[in-house]
């Protein structure tokens, strides 16, 4: 093949092309319409849509929320209790599915948290008048039967007490009402409802003054010092009892829950020292009984402190990163035990826990390329402000290259060439190497005679040119070129027929009485 | 040869209408001449260049003033707003304060980074803004989606926003310290003026989310000389200057077809 | 002309090369691996079309060739597809 200009700039062009396309093969997509957008504006043909389900759902959680106040307060005052304990149930449901919409839209930072903070709190208040009225109601039944003396006199101090936990939860509930009637108003939430529960709530508590306006005091008295504190301060509860004898077992109340057990010492004293862990912040109620003698009731303040959170994020190996961090309060205290949240790429939440010193770690496998992570602390019951951490990106390297797809190539390959030489579209090494293999042709010294008289020139000719062929040994798939090829004595020969064959020529009866010469091996 | 010849045309032809498409189109943002996502090449509008002889009692749209008007033309657009005409400003940037100022309007154009977490896409500035006001511009329309717009303060509004929309300072796509949650005005009305605080609302790639919008727009006529729908590219502006002019036209027309008629038209000798 | 057939081969491929860039670019998205995938298909069909059952000519058989390596490529590409699904 003579090489010519034209063949050669293609073939330089062709390996030019390869070597450039070969370079952008790591990345395929050259370029795609993904997210356009300039500083006016973003091409919204180019932006996926998504379902605004979530956000929309907030303002009417909100109204919700705001609605079962009102009729629980109502439900209680009527003393119905038993559509208070489902309201309640429902009313607590809701409190979680909004915690969890606070988490997942990443409101942390909004006047909404401050909403939901108070909705707990509300919630909290609820449950805790609820169990209380309930319970002033058992005991003003259980009074009228009772005629022991000191029997009385336990159900009048665990009335009182039961008095003074009521108008305590009265007062915050009713401190968290003008902030929270604020911000739902700004949110266009409808607050009416919320409003007229803290009259009913009034209501409800006054009546439990009424009920017993001179009551003596308990014998068991209580305090707390001091009366506030923060996340992680021990707080000291204790007290005298009067009538009491040294040895007997106490159980303190933080805010109808136990909290812990003392005994009172020689001098009919008592004191519980209570740490401060996962309750919210704002006033709390601690009291005590002994048998069936209850206490007063004191109360304490908890404090709301900041917190911080560290995350540090190290390569385990291609797949996984370890993430690691701390979760202190601006003291320098390890919150412990806490729920930690690790927001992946900006959407997905992945849930830990920090240990006893605040530290927490998880792994995380993730697909290659990059990544963001951000660790979240959402101070839900606890009295701290929520952080959040830094974003860290990480590059992950990803799967190394799997041989799956190069042993599908060969394989894909191999079966390709197979199916091609079957099929006769061969990729045969080229002709001018065929001399190489094929024997050389035998000539013979004279041939046989053939006969071709009487018929037409063109007929005669090819039968001339497939005796000489034979002649030579050459085999009958051989074309007349091939034939000129492999036997260049006769080349001449072969190319005339080649023209009267296939280029239509007629040869003369000159010509192939030399044909016939030559194809016959006759010397003339 | 004749195939060869016509192989060469052919690619002769694509290769002309390709230079065709680069010389005449550019990629500027709101030009009546990009054809791609960002332009406003299919807004149905009619192109004025003088102030002082609009119709009166027909719609005028600013869109994206870049240059300043001057003292005269400020009289003119206050003449045709008296006159009945209704003068449409659409701002994101605030470039069009001194002109609402010198009209002696209330109505400022706020800039900012409105974002939303109630919006159908994934992008916090691609949301939606309810019509609360009563326009004829407005008939028929319940919400308008906006592409990163600017709240307007000031005037009778229109178009608010809802609630869950913030001002995002610090671009991170959520709300930090110091943002607050609330509902914008971002389209505001004072007598026949109407301040829009979004100018996508009329590009090529918006056209189909508003379409009710753009139907009672109809018929508009948009300010070239301030709007940035012109373009800097100095084949295009030759061009549109020569199709404005019927006698430079009638020119080019001459120069092409004389000597064409005059070579065939010869008698042959 | 002397191997009309072959230039006639080569110009039907350009011609389907260039209407698959052309809705490429309309689409707005511009993918080497889809490119490739269609331009095989079209080699394939045209190798089909313009084979003839009693001759061999030369730049078929060189067609043999480029066709058994884009295969593999194929292969590839496709075995790479279906990790990622099954990763997915």
């Amino acid at each position: 093949m003579i090489p010519r200009t034209s063949h050669i700039i293609l073939v330089a062009a062709a390996v030019l092309l390869t070597l450039l396309l070969a370079g952008e093969a790591v990345d395929p997509v050259l370029y795609a319409a993904e997210n356009i957008s300039t500083a006016a504006h973003a091409d919204p043909s180019t932006i996926e849509k998504r379902s605004p389900g979530d956000a929309a759902s907030v303002i009417p959680l909100m109204d919700e929320l705001l609605g079962h106040t009102g009729t629980l307060a109502l439900t209680i005052k009527i003393k119905d209790y038993e559509s208070a304990q489902r309201d309640l149930a429902r009313y607590s449901e809701l409190t979680s599915q909004f915690d969890r919409l606070v988490v997942t839209l990443d409101l942390s930072e909004t006047d909404i948290a401050e909403f939901q903070k108070n909705n707990r709190q509300n919630q909290e208040a609820m449950a805790a008048l609820l169990n209380d009225s309930q319970r002033l109601d058992e005991l003003q039944s259980l009074e009228i039967e009772v005629l022991d003396g000191d029997q009385r006199m336990a159900v009048v101090y665990e009335g009182e007490a039961l008095r003074q936990k009521m108008r305590e939860t009265y007062t915050a509930y009713a401190k968290r009402e003008p902030e929270t009637t604020r911000i739902a108003t700004h949110y266009g939430a409808n607050a009416t409802p919320y409003q007229e529960s803290v009259e009913v709530i009034a209501e409800v508590a006054g009546a439990a003054e009424d009920w017993q306006a001179d009551a003596p005091r308990s014998p068991l008295n209580i305090s707390v010092t001091p009366r506030e504190g923060r996340y992680g301060e021990n707080l000291s509860i204790g007290g005298r009892y009067a009538d009491g004898v040294p040895g007997t077992p106490l159980t303190i109340y933080v805010d109808s829950r136990i909290a812990g057990n003392t005994t009172l010492d020689e001098n009919a004293a008592y004191a519980y020292p209570y740490r401060i862990g996962r309750i919210l912040a704002g006033p709390h109620l601690v009291y005590a009984t002994a048998g069936a003698i209850f206490s007063e009731v004191a109360t304490f303040d908890v404090l709301p402190a900041e917190t911080n959170i560290s995350l540090a994020i190290a390569e385990v190996n291609r797949t996984a990163v370890a993430c690691t961090g701390n979760l202190t309060t601006e003291d320098g205290r390890p919150v412990q035990e806490a729920p930690v949240l690790l927001r992946l790429d900006g959407e997905t939440l992945i849930s830990t826990q920090t240990d006893g010193n605040g530290t927490y770690a998880r792994t995380l496998i993730l697909t290659g390329g990059e990544h963001t992570v951000r660790a979240e602390f959402n101070a839900a019951g606890y009295p701290l402000n929520s952080s959040r951490s830094g974003v860290v990106s990480i590059q992950v390297r990803g799967e190394g290259l799997s041989p799956f797809p190069f042993i599908a190539a060969i394989a894909a390959a191999l079966g390709a060439g197979w199916y091609i030489r079957r099929r006769g579209l061969p990729p045969e090494p080229p002709v001018p190497e065929e001399p190489d293999i094929e024997p050389p042709p035998e000539i013979a010294e004279t041939g046989p005679s053939v006969e071709i008289e009487g018929l037409p020139p063109r007929d005669a000719a090819t039968i001339l040119f497939r005796a000489l062929r034979e002649r030579l040994g050459i085999p009958a798939t051989k074309t007349p070129r091939e034939c000129a090829r492999l036997a260049p004595d006769h080349a001449a020969f072969f190319e005339r027929y080649e023209r009267i064959r296939y280029a239509g020529e007629t040869p003369t009866d000159e010509e192939l009485r030399a044909m016939e010469r030559e194809a016959l091996g006759r010397a003339d | 040869m004749q195939r060869e010849t016509r192989v060469v045309l052919l690619v002769l032809l694509l290769a002309g209408g390709a230079l065709y498409l680069h010389t005449t189109t550019t990629t500027e943002e709101f030009s009546r001449h990009n054809i791609g996502w960002n332009g406003t090449s299919s807004l149905p509008a009619e192109e004025v260049r003088d102030l002082s002889r609009l119709d009166p009692g027909s719609t005028l749209l600013v869109l994206a003033p870049d240059r300043p008007f001057t003292p005269e033309e400020v009289g003119y657009l206050r003449a045709f707003l008296d006159g009945g005409g209704r003068v449409i400003i659409a701002d994101e940037e605030g470039a069009a304060n001194p002109l609402l100022a010198d009209l002696g309007s209330e109505i400022r154009v706020r800039p900012g980074n409105l974002s939303s977490l109630e919006r159908d896409y994934a992008h916090p500035g691609l949301f939606r803004g309810y019509v609360v006001g009563n326009d004829t511009l407005f008939a028929g329309v319940e919400t308008v989606l906006l592409n990163r717009p600017a709240e307007v303060e000031g005037g009778e509004p229109l178009i608010e926003t809802s609630v869950l929309t913030w001002d995002d300072v610090d671009a991170d796509g959520r709300v930090g310290e110091g943002e607050t949650f609330g509902r914008s005005v971002v389209c505001a009305r004072e007598g026949n003026l109407i301040v829009l605080g979004d100018t996508s609302l009329f590009i090529n790639a918006m056209l189909p989310e508003n379409p009710k919008f753009i139907e009672n727009l109809q018929p508009v006529q948009i300010d070239a000389v301030h709007s940035r729908t012109g373009s800097r590219n100095p084949i295009i502006n030759t061009l549109a200057w020569i199709a404005e002019r019927p006698l430079a036209v009638a020119a080019m027309a001459a120069l092409i077809i004389l000597p064409v008629a005059w070579r065939f038209g010869r008698k042959r000798e | 002309m002397a191997g009309a057939k072959k230039y006639h081969a080569a110009a039907v491929l350009a011609v389907w090369l260039l209407i698959v860039t052309f809705f490429m670019i309309l689409n707005r998205t511009l993918d080497l691996e889809v490119f490739f995938v269609l331009s095989l298909i079209g080699l394939l069909v045209v190798a089909v079309l313009i084979d003839g059952a009693f001759s061999r000519p030369r730049y078929m058989r060189y067609l043999g060739y480029v066709i058994i390596v884009e295969v593999a490529i194929f292969a590839y590409i496709v075995a790479e597809k279906i990790l990622e699904i099954i990763a997915a």
